[in-house]
Protein backbone atom coordinates (compact mmCIF):
# COMPACT_ATOMS: atom_id res chain seq x y z
CA UNK A 1 0.00 0.00 0.00
CA UNK A 2 2.90 2.40 1.43
CA UNK A 3 4.83 1.46 -1.54
CA UNK A 4 1.85 2.15 -4.38
CA UNK A 5 1.13 5.86 -2.86
CA UNK A 6 4.74 6.38 -3.81
CA UNK A 7 4.79 5.31 -7.12
CA UNK A 8 1.55 7.16 -7.60
CA UNK A 9 3.37 10.11 -6.08
CA UNK A 10 6.18 9.47 -8.79
CA UNK A 11 8.95 8.14 -6.89
CA UNK A 12 10.33 5.11 -5.33
CA UNK A 13 10.04 4.18 -1.60
CA UNK A 14 13.12 3.24 0.53
CA UNK A 15 13.18 0.10 2.15
CA UNK A 16 13.44 0.85 5.95
CA UNK A 17 16.49 -0.05 7.56
CA UNK A 18 17.16 -3.66 8.43
CA UNK A 19 15.96 -4.65 12.26
CA UNK A 20 17.95 -7.61 12.24
CA UNK A 21 20.83 -7.20 14.48
CA UNK A 22 24.23 -8.06 12.09
CA UNK A 23 26.49 -10.64 13.71
CA UNK A 24 29.40 -8.89 15.18
CA UNK A 25 32.24 -8.36 12.71
CA UNK A 26 34.99 -5.68 12.28
CA UNK A 27 33.05 -4.32 9.27
CA UNK A 28 30.82 -2.86 11.70
CA UNK A 29 33.03 0.10 12.64
CA UNK A 30 33.03 0.65 8.86
CA UNK A 31 29.23 1.20 8.70
CA UNK A 32 29.45 5.23 9.34
CA UNK A 33 26.23 6.64 9.61
CA UNK A 34 24.50 8.22 6.18
CA UNK A 35 23.30 11.61 7.74
CA UNK A 36 23.49 14.91 6.45
CA UNK A 37 24.46 17.78 8.08
CA UNK A 38 21.07 19.02 10.34
CA UNK A 39 20.98 22.68 11.05
CA UNK A 40 18.57 21.20 13.88
CA UNK A 41 21.17 19.45 15.39
CA UNK A 42 23.48 22.24 15.58
CA UNK A 43 21.12 24.58 16.40
CA UNK A 44 20.52 22.43 19.56
CA UNK A 45 24.07 21.77 20.03
CA UNK A 46 23.91 25.76 20.76
CA UNK A 47 21.63 25.97 23.00
CA UNK A 48 23.00 23.26 24.66
CA UNK A 49 26.29 25.05 24.70
CA UNK A 50 24.58 28.16 26.20
CA UNK A 51 23.19 25.52 29.02
CA UNK A 52 20.00 24.47 27.29
CA UNK A 53 18.93 21.19 28.71
CA UNK A 54 16.06 21.09 27.05
CA UNK A 55 17.50 21.12 24.04
CA UNK A 56 19.84 18.17 24.99
CA UNK A 57 17.00 16.57 26.15
CA UNK A 58 15.26 16.83 22.62
CA UNK A 59 18.71 15.18 20.62
CA UNK A 60 18.72 12.12 23.41
CA UNK A 61 14.84 11.71 22.05
CA UNK A 62 15.87 11.74 19.03
CA UNK A 63 19.14 9.60 19.02
CA UNK A 64 18.35 7.34 21.59
CA UNK A 65 17.19 4.44 19.36
CA UNK A 66 20.12 4.99 16.68
CA UNK A 67 22.80 4.47 19.80
CA UNK A 68 20.85 1.87 20.86
CA UNK A 69 20.88 -0.12 18.07
CA UNK A 70 24.62 0.95 17.25
CA UNK A 71 25.43 -0.38 20.83
CA UNK A 72 23.50 -3.46 20.09
CA UNK A 73 25.61 -4.26 17.08
CA UNK A 74 28.00 -5.00 19.89
CA UNK A 75 26.63 -6.00 23.45
CA UNK A 76 23.61 -8.37 23.47
CA UNK A 77 22.46 -7.93 27.24
CA UNK A 78 19.55 -5.03 27.06
CA UNK A 79 20.67 -4.08 30.55
CA UNK A 80 23.91 -3.30 29.13
CA UNK A 81 22.95 -1.79 26.23
CA UNK A 82 20.52 0.70 28.19
CA UNK A 83 23.79 1.14 30.45
CA UNK A 84 25.66 2.51 27.76
CA UNK A 85 23.21 4.31 25.65
CA UNK A 86 23.28 6.40 29.00
CA UNK A 87 27.17 6.77 29.16
CA UNK A 88 27.44 7.75 25.46
CA UNK A 89 24.94 10.46 25.78
CA UNK A 90 27.03 11.56 29.22
CA UNK A 91 29.73 11.85 27.17
CA UNK A 92 28.67 13.64 24.81
CA UNK A 93 26.97 15.99 27.09
CA UNK A 94 30.38 16.79 28.47
CA UNK A 95 32.27 16.84 25.42
CA UNK A 96 29.92 18.88 23.62
CA UNK A 97 32.46 21.68 23.49
CA UNK A 98 34.84 20.10 21.75
CA UNK A 99 32.24 19.33 18.76
CA UNK A 100 33.13 21.49 16.07
CA UNK A 101 30.70 20.88 13.75
CA UNK A 102 33.10 19.39 10.72
CA UNK A 103 31.13 16.41 11.25
CA UNK A 104 27.09 15.75 11.55
CA UNK A 105 26.64 15.70 15.20
CA UNK A 106 25.00 12.21 14.49
CA UNK A 107 28.15 10.97 13.07
CA UNK A 108 30.40 12.49 16.10
CA UNK A 109 27.63 10.70 18.49
CA UNK A 110 28.04 7.48 16.35
CA UNK A 111 31.42 7.44 17.03
CA UNK A 112 31.45 7.85 20.89
CA UNK A 113 28.79 5.15 20.87
CA UNK A 114 30.98 2.44 19.10
CA UNK A 115 34.05 4.17 21.16
CA UNK A 116 31.67 3.30 24.65
CA UNK A 117 30.92 -0.16 22.99
CA UNK A 118 34.30 -0.88 22.45
CA UNK A 119 35.93 0.22 25.70
CA UNK A 120 32.85 -1.74 27.49
CA UNK A 121 34.12 -4.96 25.85
CA UNK A 122 37.92 -4.60 26.44
CA UNK A 123 37.29 -3.81 29.81
CA UNK A 124 35.36 -6.92 30.49
CA UNK A 125 37.74 -9.26 28.61
CA UNK A 126 40.28 -7.71 30.59
CA UNK A 127 38.08 -9.21 33.71
CA UNK A 128 39.41 -12.59 34.68
CA UNK A 129 37.10 -15.02 34.21
CA UNK A 130 36.62 -16.22 37.83
CA UNK A 131 35.46 -12.75 38.89
CA UNK A 132 32.26 -13.04 36.66
CA UNK A 133 29.45 -13.48 39.42
CA UNK A 134 26.24 -15.49 38.81
CA UNK A 135 24.50 -12.46 37.32
CA UNK A 136 27.21 -12.20 34.85
CA UNK A 137 26.97 -15.76 34.18
CA UNK A 138 23.45 -16.12 33.35
CA UNK A 139 24.15 -13.70 30.86
CA UNK A 140 26.67 -15.46 29.10
CA UNK A 141 25.77 -17.95 25.57
CA UNK A 142 28.39 -20.57 24.89
CA UNK A 143 30.91 -18.74 27.03
CA UNK A 144 31.34 -15.92 24.34
CA UNK A 145 28.38 -14.00 23.32
CA UNK A 146 26.16 -12.18 26.00
CA UNK A 147 22.14 -13.49 25.78
CA UNK A 148 19.58 -11.49 23.55
CA UNK A 149 16.60 -10.92 25.97
CA UNK A 150 13.85 -9.29 23.62
CA UNK A 151 11.10 -11.19 25.58
CA UNK A 152 8.47 -12.57 23.72
CA UNK A 153 6.20 -9.62 25.23
CA UNK A 154 8.28 -7.07 23.48
CA UNK A 155 8.11 -8.61 20.43
CA UNK A 156 4.46 -9.09 20.67
CA UNK A 157 4.15 -5.62 21.10
CA UNK A 158 6.64 -4.46 18.64
CA UNK A 159 4.41 -6.36 15.73
CA UNK A 160 1.61 -4.61 17.49
CA UNK A 161 2.67 -1.16 16.99
CA UNK A 162 4.04 -1.94 13.93
CA UNK A 163 0.35 -3.22 12.81
CA UNK A 164 -1.18 -0.28 14.21
CA UNK A 165 1.22 2.33 12.20
CA UNK A 166 0.36 0.67 8.88
CA UNK A 167 -3.28 0.67 9.67
CA UNK A 168 -3.30 4.64 10.55
CA UNK A 169 -1.04 5.31 7.49
CA UNK A 170 -3.38 3.58 5.29
CA UNK A 171 -6.04 5.79 6.90
CA UNK A 172 -4.61 8.71 6.49
CA UNK A 173 -6.25 10.99 3.34
CA UNK A 174 -3.99 10.78 -0.11
CA UNK A 175 -2.45 14.24 0.05
CA UNK A 176 -1.28 13.50 3.80
CA UNK A 177 0.12 10.11 3.15
CA UNK A 178 1.50 10.98 0.30
CA UNK A 179 3.42 13.92 1.80
CA UNK A 180 4.47 12.28 4.68
CA UNK A 181 5.87 8.95 3.08
CA UNK A 182 7.72 11.32 0.84
CA UNK A 183 9.75 12.71 3.78
CA UNK A 184 9.84 9.68 6.04
CA UNK A 185 10.76 6.62 4.03
CA UNK A 186 12.31 9.18 0.64
CA UNK A 187 13.95 11.83 2.93
CA UNK A 188 12.99 14.55 0.56
CA UNK A 189 12.76 18.17 1.58
CA UNK A 190 10.13 19.86 1.53
CA UNK A 191 10.69 22.08 -1.36
CA UNK A 192 11.55 18.83 -3.53
CA UNK A 193 7.84 17.32 -2.09
CA UNK A 194 6.36 20.61 -3.15
CA UNK A 195 7.68 20.20 -6.48
CA UNK A 196 6.70 16.74 -6.54
CA UNK A 197 3.27 17.15 -5.61
CA UNK A 198 2.42 20.61 -7.10
CA UNK A 199 1.87 22.46 -4.01
CA UNK A 200 3.23 25.11 -1.99
CA UNK A 201 5.92 24.60 0.74
CA UNK A 202 3.95 25.82 2.94
CA UNK A 203 0.99 23.26 2.50
CA UNK A 204 3.36 20.53 1.87
CA UNK A 205 4.53 21.24 5.67
CA UNK A 206 0.75 21.67 7.06
CA UNK A 207 0.66 18.35 5.73
CA UNK A 208 2.90 16.64 7.28
CA UNK A 209 2.22 17.70 10.36
CA UNK A 210 -1.36 16.42 10.19
CA UNK A 211 -0.73 13.20 8.71
CA UNK A 212 2.13 13.07 12.33
CA UNK A 213 -0.35 14.15 14.24
CA UNK A 214 -3.18 11.88 13.07
CA UNK A 215 -0.93 8.93 13.15
CA UNK A 216 0.10 10.12 16.73
CA UNK A 217 -3.85 10.27 17.67
CA UNK A 218 -3.84 6.72 16.31
CA UNK A 219 -1.38 4.93 18.22
CA UNK A 220 -1.41 7.13 21.10
CA UNK A 221 -2.99 4.64 23.62
CA UNK A 222 -0.69 2.49 22.11
CA UNK A 223 2.36 4.45 22.28
CA UNK A 224 1.48 5.46 26.13
CA UNK A 225 1.56 1.61 27.20
CA UNK A 226 5.00 0.58 25.18
CA UNK A 227 6.19 3.54 27.25
CA UNK A 228 5.05 1.93 31.02
CA UNK A 229 6.72 -0.94 30.12
CA UNK B 1 0.82 24.06 22.90
CA UNK B 2 -0.76 25.32 20.11
CA UNK B 3 -1.03 23.83 16.07
CA UNK B 4 1.00 26.01 15.29
CA UNK B 5 4.01 25.76 17.57
CA UNK B 6 3.17 21.94 16.80
CA UNK B 7 3.90 22.28 12.98
CA UNK B 8 7.02 23.88 14.03
CA UNK B 9 8.05 20.88 16.17
CA UNK B 10 7.16 18.68 13.39
CA UNK B 11 9.37 21.09 10.78
CA UNK B 12 12.48 20.73 13.38
CA UNK B 13 11.90 17.10 13.26
CA UNK B 14 12.22 17.10 9.40
CA UNK B 15 15.33 19.83 9.69
CA UNK B 16 13.03 22.04 7.91
CA UNK B 17 12.59 24.47 11.04
CA UNK B 18 14.80 28.25 10.99
CA UNK B 19 16.66 29.01 14.42
CA UNK B 20 13.93 31.40 15.18
CA UNK B 21 11.49 28.43 15.59
CA UNK B 22 13.94 26.54 17.74
CA UNK B 23 14.30 28.81 19.21
CA UNK B 24 10.25 30.02 20.06
CA UNK B 25 9.86 26.22 20.93
CA UNK B 26 13.01 25.93 23.41
CA UNK B 27 11.66 29.10 25.36
CA UNK B 28 8.27 27.70 25.61
CA UNK B 29 6.79 27.84 28.96
CA UNK B 30 5.23 23.89 29.03
CA UNK B 31 8.62 22.14 28.09
CA UNK B 32 7.40 18.74 29.10
CA UNK B 33 4.33 18.85 26.41
CA UNK B 34 7.30 19.97 23.81
CA UNK B 35 9.25 17.01 25.00
CA UNK B 36 6.50 14.39 25.19
CA UNK B 37 5.03 15.29 21.49
CA UNK B 38 8.73 14.94 20.52
CA UNK B 39 9.54 11.83 21.97
CA UNK B 40 6.28 10.48 20.49
CA UNK B 41 6.62 11.36 16.72
CA UNK B 42 10.60 10.39 17.08
CA UNK B 43 8.84 6.88 18.51
CA UNK B 44 6.90 6.95 15.35
CA UNK B 45 9.85 7.58 13.28
CA UNK B 46 11.94 4.89 14.86
CA UNK B 47 8.88 2.74 13.83
CA UNK B 48 8.65 3.38 10.49
CA UNK B 49 12.46 2.89 10.16
CA UNK B 50 12.98 0.13 12.43
CA UNK B 51 15.34 1.83 14.43
CA UNK B 52 13.85 0.48 17.71
CA UNK B 53 13.41 -3.37 16.67
CA UNK B 54 17.26 -3.14 16.83
CA UNK B 55 18.16 -1.99 20.41
CA UNK B 56 14.79 -3.18 21.85
CA UNK B 57 16.18 -2.46 25.10
CA UNK B 58 15.65 0.98 24.64
CA UNK B 59 12.93 1.04 23.16
CA UNK B 60 12.22 5.01 21.78
CA UNK B 61 9.64 5.59 24.49
CA UNK B 62 12.38 4.30 27.16
CA UNK B 63 13.09 7.62 29.08
CA UNK B 64 17.09 7.50 29.06
CA UNK B 65 17.70 11.28 29.26
CA UNK B 66 16.43 10.76 32.77
CA UNK B 67 18.91 8.64 33.78
CA UNK B 68 21.34 11.15 31.42
CA UNK B 69 20.83 13.38 33.77
CA UNK B 70 20.68 11.57 37.00
CA UNK B 71 24.43 10.86 35.93
CA UNK B 72 25.41 14.08 35.35
CA UNK B 73 24.09 15.45 37.94
CA UNK B 74 26.13 12.73 40.18
CA UNK B 75 22.98 10.60 41.17
CA UNK B 76 23.18 6.82 41.23
CA UNK B 77 22.48 5.18 37.88
CA UNK B 78 19.46 3.92 36.93
CA UNK B 79 19.14 1.01 35.62
CA UNK B 80 18.84 -2.10 37.27
CA UNK B 81 21.89 -3.78 35.62
CA UNK B 82 24.09 -0.67 36.83
CA UNK B 83 22.58 -1.87 40.32
CA UNK B 84 23.40 -5.40 39.94
CA UNK B 85 26.97 -4.31 39.13
CA UNK B 86 27.02 -2.17 41.72
CA UNK B 87 26.26 -4.91 44.46
CA UNK B 88 28.81 -7.03 42.92
CA UNK B 89 31.35 -4.64 42.96
CA UNK B 90 30.91 -3.92 46.41
CA UNK B 91 31.26 -7.13 47.05
CA UNK B 92 34.66 -7.18 45.64
CA UNK B 93 35.33 -3.48 47.34
CA UNK B 94 34.57 -4.72 50.81
CA UNK B 95 37.41 -7.16 50.82
CA UNK B 96 39.87 -4.51 49.57
CA UNK B 97 38.76 -2.01 51.72
CA UNK B 98 39.12 -4.30 54.68
CA UNK B 99 43.03 -4.95 53.26
CA UNK B 100 43.42 -1.39 52.93
CA UNK B 101 42.24 -0.37 56.56
CA UNK B 102 44.70 -3.54 57.94
CA UNK B 103 47.32 -1.88 55.47
CA UNK B 104 46.69 1.42 57.44
CA UNK B 105 46.51 0.34 61.13
CA UNK B 106 50.21 -1.44 60.43
CA UNK B 107 51.43 1.67 58.74
CA UNK B 108 50.16 3.40 61.45
CA UNK B 109 51.88 1.60 63.94
CA UNK B 110 55.02 1.67 61.87
CA UNK B 111 54.70 5.70 61.63
CA UNK B 112 54.03 6.03 65.61
CA UNK B 113 58.10 5.39 65.05
CA UNK B 114 58.57 8.37 63.32
CA UNK B 115 59.05 11.35 65.56
CA UNK B 116 59.07 15.09 65.18
CA UNK B 117 61.90 16.73 67.41
CA UNK B 118 60.04 19.61 68.17
CA UNK B 119 56.88 18.04 70.35
CA UNK B 120 58.21 14.59 71.28
CA UNK B 121 55.16 14.36 74.23
CA UNK B 122 52.50 14.67 71.76
CA UNK B 123 52.42 11.60 70.02
CA UNK B 124 50.23 9.16 71.64
CA UNK B 125 51.75 5.29 71.73
CA UNK B 126 50.35 3.34 69.21
CA UNK B 127 48.25 0.91 71.09
CA UNK B 128 46.26 3.72 72.58
CA UNK B 129 46.16 5.75 69.93
CA UNK B 130 43.54 4.55 67.59
CA UNK B 131 40.74 4.78 70.37
CA UNK B 132 41.79 7.79 71.51
CA UNK B 133 42.20 9.38 67.60
CA UNK B 134 38.31 7.72 67.07
CA UNK B 135 36.93 9.59 70.18
CA UNK B 136 38.98 13.11 69.44
CA UNK B 137 37.28 12.76 65.70
CA UNK B 138 33.61 12.86 67.51
CA UNK B 139 34.67 15.60 69.29
CA UNK B 140 36.46 17.72 66.97
CA UNK B 141 33.13 19.69 65.93
CA UNK B 142 32.55 20.86 68.94
CA UNK B 143 36.19 22.45 69.51
CA UNK B 144 35.94 26.73 68.70
CA UNK B 145 39.16 27.89 67.22
CA UNK B 146 37.70 31.23 68.54
CA UNK B 147 39.13 32.45 72.02
CA UNK B 148 42.48 30.47 71.55
CA UNK B 149 45.64 32.74 73.18
CA UNK B 150 48.81 33.23 71.28
CA UNK B 151 50.20 29.94 72.26
CA UNK B 152 47.84 28.04 71.11
CA UNK B 153 46.91 30.03 67.76
CA UNK B 154 51.36 28.81 67.04
CA UNK B 155 50.95 25.60 68.67
CA UNK B 156 48.04 24.59 66.06
CA UNK B 157 49.63 26.48 62.74
CA UNK B 158 52.81 24.42 63.60
CA UNK B 159 51.03 21.46 63.56
CA UNK B 160 49.28 22.57 60.31
CA UNK B 161 52.60 23.12 59.10
CA UNK B 162 53.89 20.06 60.04
CA UNK B 163 51.02 18.20 58.39
CA UNK B 164 51.19 19.57 55.18
CA UNK B 165 54.87 18.91 54.91
CA UNK B 166 54.74 15.47 56.07
CA UNK B 167 51.95 14.21 53.88
CA UNK B 168 53.81 16.13 50.88
CA UNK B 169 57.22 14.36 51.72
CA UNK B 170 55.91 10.94 52.74
CA UNK B 171 52.87 9.65 50.09
CA UNK B 172 51.51 7.04 51.47
CA UNK B 173 51.95 8.14 55.03
CA UNK B 174 49.09 10.91 54.89
CA UNK B 175 47.32 9.58 58.06
CA UNK B 176 49.91 9.48 60.22
CA UNK B 177 50.31 12.43 59.82
CA UNK B 178 46.82 13.33 60.31
CA UNK B 179 46.73 11.13 62.85
CA UNK B 180 49.33 13.49 64.85
CA UNK B 181 47.46 16.68 64.26
CA UNK B 182 44.10 15.07 65.80
CA UNK B 183 46.09 13.68 68.86
CA UNK B 184 47.88 17.66 68.98
CA UNK B 185 43.94 18.72 69.27
CA UNK B 186 43.49 16.28 71.77
CA UNK B 187 46.15 16.91 74.12
CA UNK B 188 46.26 19.99 73.87
CA UNK B 189 42.51 21.34 74.74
Amino acid sequence: MMHSILKQAGTQATEPASAGKPSMTSSIDQTAPDQGDSQTDLQLVRKVRNGDRAAFDLLVLKYQSRVASIISRYVFDSHEVMDLTQETFVKAFRAIDRFRGDSAFYTWLYRIAVNTAKNYLEARSRRPLGSADSADAENYDDGQRLRDIASPEKLLQRDQLQQALNKAIDALPEELRSAFLLREYDGLSYEDIARILECPIGTVRSRIFRARDAVDRHLGPLLNHSASN
Amino acid sequence: MDDRLRETLSAMMDDEADELAVRRLLSFSDQDEVRGQWQRWQHIHDLMHGTGAAADSVSPAADVSAGVWQRLDGGAPTSEHNAIRATSRQRWHWPAVAMIAMALVVGFGAGSGWQSAGEPELIAAPASTEPNAAATVASVSEVSLQGLDDRQRQQIHRYLLEHAQHNSVGAGRGSVGYARLVSADAGGY
